[in-house]
C-alpha cells in the first residue's frame, strides 16, 4: 500500500529524513517510535504534503501511484489520513461543515454523490457516541476551545467518517489520559481492516497496549535504525532509546 | 464632459489660490436660496473655505489623497435618477418576506412615503420641512460646527445640501428600516450632498439601515452626512452599507451623541466603491452610554477604503467596544485608524478595540492604527491589531481533510468576518451582506452551501 525508499526531506534548511525506507502493506499496523527530534512527525506531515518541507530524495509510492507528486488534497482524497500531533483551532469554520466538505470532496473525486444532508447528521451523532463527544460539538468552530483530549478525539471522528486507506496517526495518544487513551484505541482499532492499513506515530509504548501493531520501528536522526515486532516496543520501553542508537553505533 | 459654471469669482478669505473644486462650492453657495437655516450655513462655507480640502498633511488623511478630486469641477447631481428605481429587487438588504419599510433618497433627496409607508413609532419629515417647522431644533442638531480634518467635509455638506431626511424614533420598533440611498450622476463632475439626522426618544428602540447604491453608468462624488442623537435608555442599532461600482467616491460623516445608558450598535460595511471614506465620531456623554461598533472593510481591485474611528467617553461608566475586520486583495488598501480619547472625569469607562487585517494579495496593504488618550483614572481600556496572510497551519488542515485549496482560502476568509457577521440582527440583512461578500470571494458556489 505504502512503500518508502530512501526518502530524505529538509525543513527550514536543515536536513531532517536522511533516507528512510519503509512498507506498509494493507491489514497491517505500524508503529513508529522514536526520541524527540527523531524525525517522526516530520515523516507524517512530508507524507501529508506539507508544502513547506522539502523533499531532497526518494520515493513514496501509495497504492501504486506516486505520492510526492500529488498535492495534499489529493492524497487525502486518495484515501491518505493523517490524524495531527497538534490539531489547529479553526474558529468561525464549523466542525460539521469542515467534515462534511471533506467527506464530499473525497466522495466526487471518486464520482460518487454528495451525501445527504439528513444521512450525514445520522452519520456524524452515530460516530460521536462512539467517541464520547459532547453535543456541543456540532455548533463548535474546528477544535474551537476544545481541550488536547477533545482535539484527539475529533482527529479519530474524523478518521472515522472518512475511513481512509491509509491512516498516519501522529501522537495521537500524547496528553491523552486512560479513559481517552481507550477511547482513541476502540475508535482507531474499529477502523482495522484487511484493505487498510494503520501508522502509528508514538513516542511511548503505551498506546500499543490498546492498538497492537505487527511491526515496529525505531526512527532516529531520521532514519529507522531498527524494525521488528511488537517485542521490540517493549524492549524499547525496559532499555531506552540510547540503546537501540548504541547497538546501531556498535 | 464637466458642466460649466459661471465665471467664479475669488473668495473674500485670505486662503491660498483656490483648486477648481473649491471654486465650483463655492458658485453651488452662490446659487443656493436662503432658507432658515442660513446663518448657520453661511458660517460652515466660510470655515470650509478658510480650511480648504484636506491633505494627507491632515491627520486623518494620511491615506488619501484628494488631489485628482481637487481638480474637478463639481455641479449639483440631478435630483432625480434617469428611469425606475427598484428599491424592492436587487439593490435590496432585504427578503421580500421580511416587514420592513423603505425610503428612498437619490442623490440625497428624499421622496416621502404615501401615509400608507410610514412605520408606527418612526415619525418621518424632510428637513426641508424640519428647518420650516423648527428651524430653532434643527439649528441645535447640526451644531456645534467642527473644525477638525475628519469633519471637513461635513462643513461642506452643511452649507450645500439642499434637503435631506429627518426621523424621529418614538417608540420600540421591531420593523428595520432602510434608507436606499441612490446615487446616480448626469455623467459629468456631479456632486451629492445626502444628509440623515436621526433622533431616538428616550426609551425608544429602532435598526435602521442606510443602504448606499449606484444606478446608471455614472456615480456623483457623495459627501453625505448623518448625526444620531440617542437619548436616555434609547437603543439603535445602525447599519451603513456601501454597494456603489468601483468608479465612486464616497465621503462619509457619521457622528452620534449618546444620553445615559442608551446602547448604540454600528455597522459599518464596505463592499464597494472606488474609494470609500466612513468616519464615526462617537460621544458617550452620559453615564452608562455604551457604543459597539462593528466595521467590515473589503479591498479589492484597486479600491481605498479609509476608515476613521473616534470615540469620546465624556462621562463616567461608559462603555466602548470597537471589532473592525479588514480584507484586502489585487492592489487594494485598507486603512482603518480608531482612536479613543477618554475624558477627565470619565472614570470606570471601559474600552476595547480589536483591528484585524487579512492580507490576501502581495499588492494589497492595510494600514491599522489603534490609538488610545486617557485623561482619567480607573478605566479599563484594551486594544490590539494585527494584521496578516492566511495562516499555513490552518490551511494545510483543511487542504489534508482534501478540501480544495480555493474553498480552504475562502472559508478561512469567511470565518475571519464571522465576528462582525454574527453581532448582526437582522438576520436577512446579514444574509444579503454575507452573500455580497461572497460574491467577491474565490468559490462562492461552495460558500453558499456553507450557510
Amino acid at each position: 500500500m505504502l512503500k518508502i525508499i530512501d526518502l530524505s526531506a529538509r525543513v527550514a534548511g536543515k536536513d531532517i529524513l536522511r533516507g528512510i525506507n519503509l512498507q506498509v502493506n494493507a491489514g497491517e499496523v505500524h508503529a513508529i517510535m522514536g526520541p524527540n527530534g527523531s524525525g517522526k512527525s516530520t515523516l507524517a506531515q512530508v507524507l501529508a504534503g506539507r508544502e513547506d518541507y522539502e523533499v531532497t530524495g526518494g520515493s513514496v509510492t501509495f497504492e501504486g501511484r506516486d505520492l510526492l507528486a500529488m498535492r495534499a488534497e489529493e492524497r487525502a482524497r486518495a484515501g491518505l489520513f493523517l490524524g495531527f500531533q497538534y490539531p489547529v483551532e479553526i474558529p468561525g469554520v464549523n466542525n460539521v461543515y469542515l467534515l462534511k466538505a471533506a467527506l464530499n470532496a473525497k466522495r466526487k473525486a471518486a464520482g460518487e454523490p454528495e451525501v445527504d444532508a439528513y444521512e450525514f447528521l445520522t452519520l456524524i451523532r452515530q460516530k460521536m457516541k462512539f467517541m464520547q463527544m459532547s453535543e456541543s460539538f456540532l455548533t463548535r468552530g474546528v477544535n474551537e476551545g476544545f481541550s488536547g483530549g477533545e482535539k484527539k478525539r475529533n482527529e479519530v471522528l474524523q478518521m472515522l467518517v472518512l475511513e481512509p486507506k491509509l491512516a498516519i496517526l501522529d501522537e495521537t495518544d500524547s496528553g491523552l489520559d486512560i479513559d481517552a487513551l481507550k477511547v482513541v484505541s476502540t475508535g482507531v482499532n474499529s477502523l482495522r481492516d484487511p484493505k487498510r492499513a494503520v501508522v502509528l506515530v508514538t513516542h511511548y509504548q503505551r498506546l500499543l497496549d490498546y492498538i497492537v501493531p505487527d511491526r515496529v520501528h525505531v526512527l532516529s536522526g531520521g532514519k529507522i535504525l531498527k524494525s521488528g515486532d511488537r517485542s521490540l516496543a517493549q524492549e524499547l520501553e525496559r532499555r531506552g532509546y540510547d540503546w537501540v542508537s548504541e547497538a546501531e553505533v556498535a | 464632459m464637466n458642466m460649466s459654471m459661471q465665471s467664479p469669482a475669488p473668495p473674500q478669505s485670505p486662503a491660498p489660490p483656490q483648486s477648481a473644486a473649491l471654486r465650483s462650492f463655492t458658485a453651488q453657495w452662490r446659487a443656493r436660496t436662503a432658507d432658515s437655516l442660513s446663518p448657520l450655513r453661511e458660517q460652515a462655507m466660510q470655515r470650509f473655505l478658510k480650511l480648504g480640502l484636506p491633505t494627507t498633511r491632515d491627520e486623518t488623511w494620511r491615506y488619501t489623497n484628494l488631489r485628482a478630486l481637487s481638480a474637478k469641477t463639481f455641479v449639483d447631481a440631478p435630483f432625480k435618477a434617469r428611469g425606475e428605481i427598484e428599491p424592492n429587487a436587487s439593490l435590496s438588504l432585504l427578503g421580500k418576506s421580511d416587514r420592513a419599510a423603505s425610503l428612498l433618497m437619490v442623490n440625497g433627496h428624499p421622496f416621502m412615503p404615501a401615509a400608507d409607508g410610514l412605520i408606527n413609532g418612526i415619525e418621518i419629515y424632510s428637513l426641508r420641512e424640519a428647518a420650516r417647522l423648527d428651524p430653532k431644533a434643527l439649528t441645535r442638531l447640526m451644531e456645534p460646527l467642527s473644525d477638525a480634518d475628519q469633519r471637513r467635509w461635513s462643513l461642506l455638506n452643511t452649507a450645500l445640501f439642499v434637503d435631506g431626511l429627518y426621523l424621529k424614533i418614538t417608540a420600540q420598533v421591531a420593523t428595520p428600516l432602510v434608507i436606499l440611498h441612490v446615487s446616480a450622476g448626469s455623467g459629468g463632475d456631479d456632486i451629492a450632498y445626502p444628509r440623515v439626522i436621526i433622533e431616538a426618544a428616550p426609551g425608544s428602540s429602532a435598526t435602521i439601515i442606510q443602504h448606499h447604491v449606484a444606478q446608471g453608468e455614472h456615480t456623483p462624488l457623495n459627501n453625505s452626512d448623518t448625526h444620531i442623537v440617542l437619548k436616555q435608555d434609547a437603543r439603535l442599532e445602525h447599519y451603513r452599507v456601501y454597494a456603489t461600482g468601483a468608479d465612486a467616491a464616497h465621503l462619509d460623516s457619521l457622528t452620534v451623541r449618546q444620553e445615559k445608558d442608551s446602547r448604540f450598535k454600528q455597522f459599518t460595511i464596505a463592499l464597494g466603491g472606488g474609494l470609500v471614506r466612513p468616519s464615526l465620531e462617537v460621544r458617550l456623554d452620559q453615564p452608562g452610554a455604551a457604543l459597539d461598533s462593528y466595521s467590515l472593510l473589503v479591498g479589492h481591485a484597486d479600491r481605498l477604503v479609509d476608515c476613521v474611528n473616534i470615540v469620546t467617553h465624556g462621562a463616567p461608566s461608559t462603555t466602548s467596544s470597537q471589532t473592525a475586520r479588514a480584507i484586502a486583495s489585487d492592489a487594494s488598501r485598507v486603512v482603518f485608524n480608531s482612536k479613543v480619547i477618554v475624558d477627565t472625569g470619565a472614570v470606570h469607562a471601559q474600552s476595547q478595540q480589536s483591528c484585524r487585517g487579512l492580507l490576501l494579495s502581495p499588492t494589497a496593504e492595510i494600514d491599522t492604527r489603534p490609538q488610545l488618550e486617557i485623561h482619567a483614572d480607573e478605566v479599563k481600556c484594551a486594544h490590539g491589531a494585527t494584521t496578516g496572510r492566511l495562516d499555513p497551519d490552518m490551511l494545510f488542515y483543511m487542504l489534508s481533510r482534501g478540501i480544495d485549496r480555493e474553498t480552504a482560502q475562502s472559508l478561512l476568509v469567511y470565518a475571519f468576518l464571522a465576528d462582525v457577521l454574527t453581532g448582526m440582527s437582522v438576520a436577512s440583512a446579514r444574509a444579503a451582506i454575507e452573500n455580497a461578500l461572497i460574491a467577491q470571494l474565490p468559490d462562492s458556489q461552495t460558500l453558499r452551501n456553507f450557510r
